[in-house]
């Protein structure tokens, strides 16, 4: 088993090296085939290490050492158990099938064989960050994604806003990793370990106060990666990447890690059930406010953004209430249904030229048939209509809340499913329904590859079968390692009041919003200069707000350092210092005249001086006795 | 030949350097690389004599030169001094190997083997006085590279250089003339030998001023914040060699005096000094990255850059605790890889440009594409992106320190907030978006003797950052052969406390250096 572990890790790297060397030449259709048919390898052997997993073992080997010093030891050790072959099935299946999209969607552009081999180094770091058997390791993986993620947000780098976007990317994740540094430090110092068995096998003889802070500290790591508010901002701006990126990366899998390590880090989080809830509060509010943000949004690939990080907040709101298993399994189903939803948003774009403004698209349903099964499909999982996908997962999460007795963490869940029903089909009448807008721009839209809707085939297959089918088998497998914890509403009348109540609401907001926008879209100039609309439209000021308030004072602050304090006054002292001694010396050389009287004089009183130093001096040194070891 | 290998790898240079006066001055570059590379391999030979499960000093030679003062010829290295060595015949080698300098090529050359001679002196020297003549020596060379080969500024750049540095190195003379005197004192002899020096104990307030005399001389060097304004000069104005020598070697000189002088001579002056020193460093590392950020030189942001990572290799050595100061020795060997080949890589595109302002660049990305690679493989490591080899050095200088401050490596652990801002925006500025000037559109990449110089760094970068045993082994026995000294030496209570005691923690099998 352990050759399959080796195969589905390096695979993928095997890959991006192999793109890597033709990156500057002019584009090859082989790089695109070679990674994707490594990626397929790569989740061949993930699925069999899946079927052994499934029958009660784990893999974990030791390939060598990295880094020793002191009593730290850390290896880099690789672990297949039943939470990370979940985590590695769902990274090798969506990043198959973006590879393969990827040889159509970036068909002309000109970077092919550069955006291939990143989108591997993608795969290979986030295999490293699922697999890690120890906290450093995960946080190889941690910095690799972010650093594939800077590459790929920023691949179109001649746009100033790209390459804007993939900074801010890297250095809002960056102040979340001190975070999870800290908490690593701390691990470490208190325990002497960073290999998850060790940690976790000890951290209940510490402190409680020790637990909470560790606990605090790399949650707010999982913060910047799951960009959970306040370091949301970079997600809806990384949009700036090529489709195919948002799909995988910002969608389906690198910001789901942050919920994988609490996942993973569960035997430190069932110790500290008040920062669960904090977790799980934080997780409910960022819910809400990214769907409201996605409700009067004009840019598609931002809309769907907000609604991935609407749904991180469900799955930290499951994981903060301790349903661990339950977390992991609505981020797999996420991962399909969202990367689908990206994957025919990209085919949307192609077909418009690259706009992105669904208000100037409509009734592409007749041009482009099959997208828009796809992408309804999708958004049906994603508001959680059964028997799709999302009502397994989604609705899981309403009654872990519900049961757990959080009865406004309910609430907010509730209402935001509601209003993710309505931005997502939103969406979709807009694109797919009424009069054909565009025709006035001169865009006449045509159906992607058929290569590529095959392509997209498997995640549909998934986002509809993954609830239905793989919720019993799954939860049987991963609660060898997870708390199994069962959500049952016990009063039959109560449950069957709350599905069917959810499911009247949200395809009472679905029909709203066809109501809304599938005919004529007629817009409301008075509500869209009202108040809350701004507020909501400019994401509650929050990012002009990050500008005025941290961007810019640091940038004023940098000049000052260096203009006023490096310049006028360090370098000045010292300048200052040398000018008093060297204009000293030009003053005080007339003393050594070649006037002998003079320069006797001058001796005398320095021999006085000296004297009475002397005297002063010795008078108070008392030998100190000296020893030698 | 093994037992003289020290001194072979430290004459060996000059002799040539002096035989190239002769040389005719067509041939001196490949009278250079040849000299360098027969002392690279030496060097590579030296490590391959090294015995890693060692502790103490390897190699040792001595010869007295003025034994009524105890003063002699007294050289060998450790873990701790061994990579160094190694480093700075690489980076000799490389250096000439890719000197693209047309004017007086011959006696640059001639300067730079000079320099090679001084800095493994430095290095290998375990003599206080030996220390010293090779720790002044080594500035002349620089001094002379910088004045002859340098920009409009170059001799009030020089001059600040020399003085300054000249200054601190003679307070740390006196301090070692002190040392030397007190243990007369105690033993009723001189001797200048630092290993003899371990031995002695010194009252607390003697420590104290002893430390600070040292200190001016190694802080000036490191550079350490407020002495740090020569470097930005030094820098701004040094030709490339200048430059990638002066940042990959000579600034270690400082961090490397902290952990042969100052931890192991004056263990509880470190302990009390300790907190001082952490805020100085933090200063280093968030202010000067500020100040990085603020930059329109391209070259004067990795300047910047290298007094903000010193700041952490310096929080590093005052962890006094294995993880720590074996993480900022690791951390020297990292940063001089990185920062020398960042400074190479300005090299190349002033080559080309005869400008260093980063608003004459921007989209150099798609002109210069190998290049942007490059620059931004050594831009990660230089941000400490694990599996390059400056996290290593970083993880383990922070890890060192949180065990003796919580607070302060918080704010210390920010160096990886502010330098991925300074470094990123810096990136892009030159190399992303579109291009924008004439003189951009047709500028070459990388040529091969360029490369010679690079792909060898970027290997190291990445080797050692996914595989750092082989170096970490070595230097973590001889660091904590010093730790175990330091607290066996320690008298205060906090000193004894705060330096762990190895020898009777469970389950560690130190080495030991026997007394």
């Amino acid at each position: 088993m352990e050759v399959y572990l080796y195969i589905a890790l390096f695979a993928p790297l095997v890959g991006s090296l192999f793109a890597a060397l033709f990156g500057a030449s002019p584009k090859t259709v082989i790089t695109g085939l070679v990674t994707s048919g490594l990626l397929f390898i790569s989740f061949v052997s993930s699925a069999f290490l899946l079927s052994y997993v499934m029958s009660g073992h784990t893999v974990h080997v030791e390939m060598m050492t990295w880094i020793a010093a002191g009593d730290l030891y850390i290896p880099f050790g690789f672990v297949v158990d039943q939470v990370s072959v979940t985590m590695m099935m769902v990274v090798t299946i969506v990043s198959t099938v973006v590879h393969i999209y990827s040889i159509g969607y970036m068909d002309h552009d000109k970077g092919f064989n550069r955006f291939f081999s990143y989108l591997s180094a993608f795969v290979f770091s986030m295999m490293i960050l699922v697999m890690s058997d120890n906290f450093l390791g995960l946080f190889i993986g941690w910095e690799g994604v972010g650093l594939c993620s800077w590459l790929l947000i920023g691949f179109w780098y001649h746009k100033e806003s790209a390459s804007w976007a993939a900074n801010e990317a890297f250095i809002m994740n960056r102040i979340a990793d001190l975070a999870m540094l800290i908490g690593i430090f701390m691990l470490y110092w208190n325990l002497g370990s960073l290999q998850y068995d060790v940690v976790f096998a000890n951290i209940g003889t510490l402190p409680m106060h020790i637990i909470t802070w560790i606990g605090i500290f790399l949650f707010i790591g999982a913060m910047g990666k799951s960009a959970q508010f306040p370091l949301h901002t970079w997600l809806a701006d990384a949009m700036e990447g090529p489709t195919p990126v948002s799909a995988l990366i910002h969608a389906a899998t690198m910001v789901t890690a942050g919920v994988y390590l609490v996942v993973r880090a569960n035997p430190i989080y069932s110790l500290i059930p008040e920062v669960g809830t904090a977790i799980a509060s934080l997780g409910a509010f960022v819910a809400m406010f990214a769907a409201t943000m996605a409700l009067v949004n004009r840019d598609m690939k931002r809309i769907i953004a907000y609604s991935t990080l609407s749904q991180l907040g469900y799955m930290f709101v499951a994981a903060g209430l301790g349903a661990y298993w339950v977390a992991l399994f609505h981020l797999m189903a996420h991962a399909f249904f969202k990367a689908l939803l990206f994957l025919g948003a990209g085919n949307v774009m192609h077909a418009m030229h690259d706009e992105l403004d669904p208000f100037k698209m409509g009734g592409l349903k007749k041009s482009m048939k099959w997208t828009w099964i796809l992408m309804t499909l999708a958004s049906v999982a994603l508001a959680g209509i059964y028997p799709l996908a999302g009502f397994f997962s989604k609705d899981l999460i309403l009654e872990v809340a519900f049961v757990e007795h959080h009865y406004v963490l309910y609430t907010v869940l509730l209402l935001t499913a509601g209003l993710t029903a309505f931005y997502s089909f939103r969406l979709v009448a807009l694109i797919f329904h009424g009069n054909e807008r565009h025709l006035e721009h001169g865009i006449h839209p045509h159906e992607a590859y058929t290569f590529v809707l095959y392509a997209m085939a498997p995640l549909a297959v998934l986002a509809v079968i993954a609830g239905m089918a793989f919720k019993t088998p799954y939860y049987l497998m991963v609660t060898h390692l997870l708390p199994a914890v069962t959500y049952h509403i016990h009063n039959h009348t109560t449950f069957w009041i709350m599905t069917i109540g959810t499911q009247l609401f949200v395809i009472l907001a679905i029909a709203y919003a066809y109501k809304k926008y599938a005919k004529a879209v007629k817009v409301d100039k008075k509500v869209e200069s009202g108040f809350f609309y701004q507020l909501l439209y400019n994401q509650y000021f929050i990012p002009k707000i990050y500008d005025e308030v941290f961007s810019k004072p640091y940038l004023k602050l940098s000049k000052l350092a260096w203009k006023e304090i490096d310049l006028k006054i360090v370098d000045a002292t010292v300048d200052g210092i040398a000018n008093m001694i060297y204009q000293t010396g030009e003053k005080t050389h007339t003393m050594q005249n070649g006037n002998l009287s003079s320069m006797l004089r001058w001796m005398v009183i320095g021999l006085v001086v000296l004297l009475v130093l002397a005297v002063a001096f010795t008078a108070g040194y008392n030998a100190v006795n000296l020893q030698a070891m | 030949m093994q037992e003289h290998i020290l001194s072979i790898l430290i004459f060996f240079p000059a002799l040539a350097a002096m035989l190239g006066f002769v040389v005719h001055k067509d041939s001196a570059r490949a009278y250079g690389i040849t000299v360098a590379a027969i002392e690279f391999f030496l060097s590579l030979w030296l490590w391959s004599l090294y015995d890693p499960m060692t502790s103490g000093m390897q190699f040792m030679e001595m010869a007295p030169l003025v034994s009524a003062f105890g003063i002699s010829y007294l050289v060998g290295i450790d873990g701790i001094s061994l990579f160094i060595i190694i480093l700075s015949a690489f980076f000799t080698l490389i250096g000439i190997a890719s000197l693209t300098e047309k004017r007086r090529v011959k006696d640059l050359i001639i300067t730079l083997l000079f320099l090679e001679m001084t800095m493994i002196g430095v290095f290998s020297a375990l003599d206080a006085i030996v220390f010293y003549v090779f720790w002044e020596l080594s500035l002349i060379p620089m001094l002379y590279i910088i004045g002859a080969w340098g920009g409009p500024l170059r001799i009030y750049a020089s001059i600040k250089f020399f003085l300054y540095t000249f200054t601190g190195s003679l307070i740390m003379l006196v301090g070692m003339l002190f040392m030397a005197y007190f243990y007369y004192q105690a033993t009723g002899q001189w001797s200048f030998s630092l290993l003899e020096w371990y031995r002695l104990i010194l009252p607390v307030n003697f420590q104290m001023w002893l430390f600070a005399a040292f200190f001016f001389g190694f802080a000036i060097k490191v550079p350490m914040f407020p002495f740090h304004t020569w470097l930005p000069y030094a820098h701004g104005q040094a030709p490339t060699i200048g430059s990638v020598i002066l940042a990959a070697i000579l600034l270690k000189m400082g961090t490397y005096a902290f952990v042969r002088f100052s931890l192991p001579l004056f263990p509880d002056a470190s302990v009390a000094f300790m907190f001082p020193i952490a805020i100085l460093a933090i200063v280093m590392i968030v202010y000067t990255a500020m100040v990085a950020y603020a930059q329109e030189d391209i070259k004067q942001v990795v300047a910047y850059s290298s007094v903000s990572h010193m700041g952490v290799i310096i929080l590093g050595i005052f962890a006094m605790n294995v993880e720590g100061i074996t993480g900022s020795v690791f951390l020297m060997i990292a940063h001089g890889v990185v920062s020398g080949a960042l400074f190479l890589l300005v090299g190349v595109i002033y080559d080309r440009r005869h400008t260093k302002l980063m608003s004459e660049f921007g989209g150099l990305a798609s002109v210069m594409p190998r290049y942007a690679t490059i620059f931004g493989i050594m831009m990660m490591a230089s941000v400490g992106l694990p599996l390059t080899i400056n996290f290593v050095g970083e993880f383990l200088s922070l890890l060192g320190f949180y065990k003796q401050s919580h607070s302060y490596t918080l704010v210390a652990g920010t160096a990886i907030i502010v330098g991925a801002i300074y470094m990123l925006s810096a990136y892009k500025k030159a190399f992303f978006g579109t291009v924008t000037k004439e003189e951009n559109k047709n500028l070459k990449d990388v040529n091969r003797t360029e490369l010679l110089g690079l792909v060898p760094l970027v290997i190291v970068a990445i080797w050692l950052g996914v595989y750092p045993k082989p170096l970490l082994v070595p230097i973590n026995n001889s660091v904590e052969a010093i730790v175990q000294l330091m607290h066996d030496k320690a008298q205060t209570a906090e000193a004894k406390q705060r330096i762990p005691d190895l020898a009777h923690s469970a389950g560690l099998n130190s080495t030991q250096e026997a007394h």
